[in-house]
């Protein structure tokens, strides 16, 4: 018969994992999944200008620390159905990419987590150790996920999502919006 | 045909709500999960006390000078809140302090505060959004899958999923709790270091008193409404709230630094 109440003796039974990684959605995958109708993607190459950048500061209250943000028009046929943003967050332990899709009015549709990596220590301000992020890692980060499946009690804070929306929307009011 | 498996999260309920599903039909299945994403922001509209147009928050302006008509969702998730509280001794609180009797539950799904009381469903509406969650997935054809809500958590159907809490104080370190199946789980901690905001101020709901830090309590239970319940009875009460678990079937783990 189980307990009904056990108490651990934690140190006896911790497994050390630094990393929780996990892929949820390609580019693809994620316009897919915001815009089920829209047939057709069109880049939005934008280089934001030192005025612009404040500007966006400005209005969202948010630092900008990219000036080349991932912006495409969806298209429904020839008809503009919305745009598609693909955006990085930095939290104190987390590494999030997601994708954020506005309706044509600049009405957000919906968000998407398009990947998840926490990280602790000094790690994430190591500019080195964060561009090996760029495609080679996700194969042993997802491994890891894998290993790692569902972590209770985590602490995962969505407010860096939220404060990158609010910046999101602050650069389509000011540059994208016709 | 081999099943399709899709994973998805969004942010909602203040946290990262992560869904897997396996299912027969891909198209079904995605139809599935943007219904129960769905079903989840609509029942933050309702429950949350963070949106000042929400049942809640109007019963809390209004609840005192009169009995405020509430939604079947909101009724269910009070009446079970009243339930846990009256079972628990006072333990479990919704009422911040007003104890059971601080809410009155009339017939026509009216609901009465005792007196000027703030309700906030912080310690089980979480769960019950898992619970609403997975139901809509089976009721769209996913065969098994889990809903976890930022550690609260709940698997569905045949399949097993492994199962992990972090240690309160260094939350680099994890420790295993073996495998969950058809199940729900749900984790309070009390963080030594920043991270109460995300983890939940637990307090006992009898004296209002915060539960010291290190502490971390993971019960799995039938529903995720219970055990994200009953891990805030397990840390206010202790060893005390075992006749309670028994009465649910319910276990509890925890850890206490």
């Amino acid at each position: 018969m189980e307990p009904w109440i056990r108490w651990l003796a934690a140190p006896a039974c911790l497994v050390a994992a630094p990393v929780h990684a996990v892929q949820y959605l390609t580019v693809e995958q994620a316009q897919q999944a915001l815009f089920p109708a829209a047939m057709r993607f069109a880049p939005q190459p934008l280089e934001l200008s030192a005025a612009q950048i404040d500007a966006i500061e400005d209005l969202s209250g948010q630092r900008v620390r990219n000036a080349k943000p991932q912006v495409w028009r969806a298209f429904d046929g020839s008809r503009p159905a919305g745009w598609f943003f693909v955006d990085q967050v930095i939290g104190k332990h987390e590494f999030i990419t997601y994708a954020l899709a506005l309706d044509a009015d600049g009405a957000v549709r919906g968000i998407e987590v398009m990947d998840y990596r926490e990280t602790y220590g000094g790690e994430i301000r190591n500019e080195a150790w964060r561009s090996q992020f760029a495609g080679k890692r996700q194969g042993d980060a997802l491994k890891l996920g894998e290993n790692i499946r569902n972590i209770t009690g985590a602490t995962l804070s969505c407010r860096n999502v939220t404060n990158g929306v609010k910046r999101l929307l602050a650069m389509h009011a000011l540059l994208l919006r016709k | 045909m081999k099943p399709a498996e899709i994973r998805r999260c969004r942010p909602l309920l203040g946290t990262f709500v992560e869904i897997t599903a396996r299912g027969r039909r891909p198209a079904a299945l995605e139809r599935a999960v943007r219904r129960a994403f769905a079903t989840i922001e609509a029942l933050q509209a309702l429950l949350s006390v963070h949106d000042p147009a929400s049942e809640i928050s109007r019963l809390n302006r209004q609840g005192h000078a009169r009995a405020c008509v509430v939604s079947r969702d909101a009724w269910r998730v009070l009446r079970a809140a009243a339930l846990l509280s009256r079972q628990s001794g006072g333990a479990f609180d919704v009422t911040l302090g007003g104890g059971a009797a601080g809410l009155a539950l009339l017939p026509g799904r009216r609901v009465r505060l005792a007196r000027p009381l703030q309700v906030d469903l912080g310690g089980i509406a979480k769960g019950y959004c898992v619970d609403r969650a997975v139901h809509a997935l089976v009721r769209g054809g996913a065969e098994s899958g889990l809903v976890n809500a930022g550690g609260d958590l709940r698997a569905f159907g045949p399949r097993a999923f492994p199962l992990h809490v972090r240690h309160p104080d260094d939350p680099r370190r994890i420790f295993s709790l073996g495998e969950i199946r058809d199940a729900a789980l749900a984790t309070s901690a009390s963080y030594a270091t920043g991270h109460a905001r995300c983890a939940g101020q637990l307090r006992d709901g009898r004296s209002g008193a915060p539960i010291p830090p290190g502490l971390s309590v993971s019960v799995r239970a039938s529903s995720a409404l219970l055990a994200d319940a009953l891990t805030k009875v397990v840390a206010a009460a202790g060893d005390r709230a075992e006749a309670l678990l028994a009465r649910y079937g319910a276990h509890a783990w925890v850890y206490a630094a």
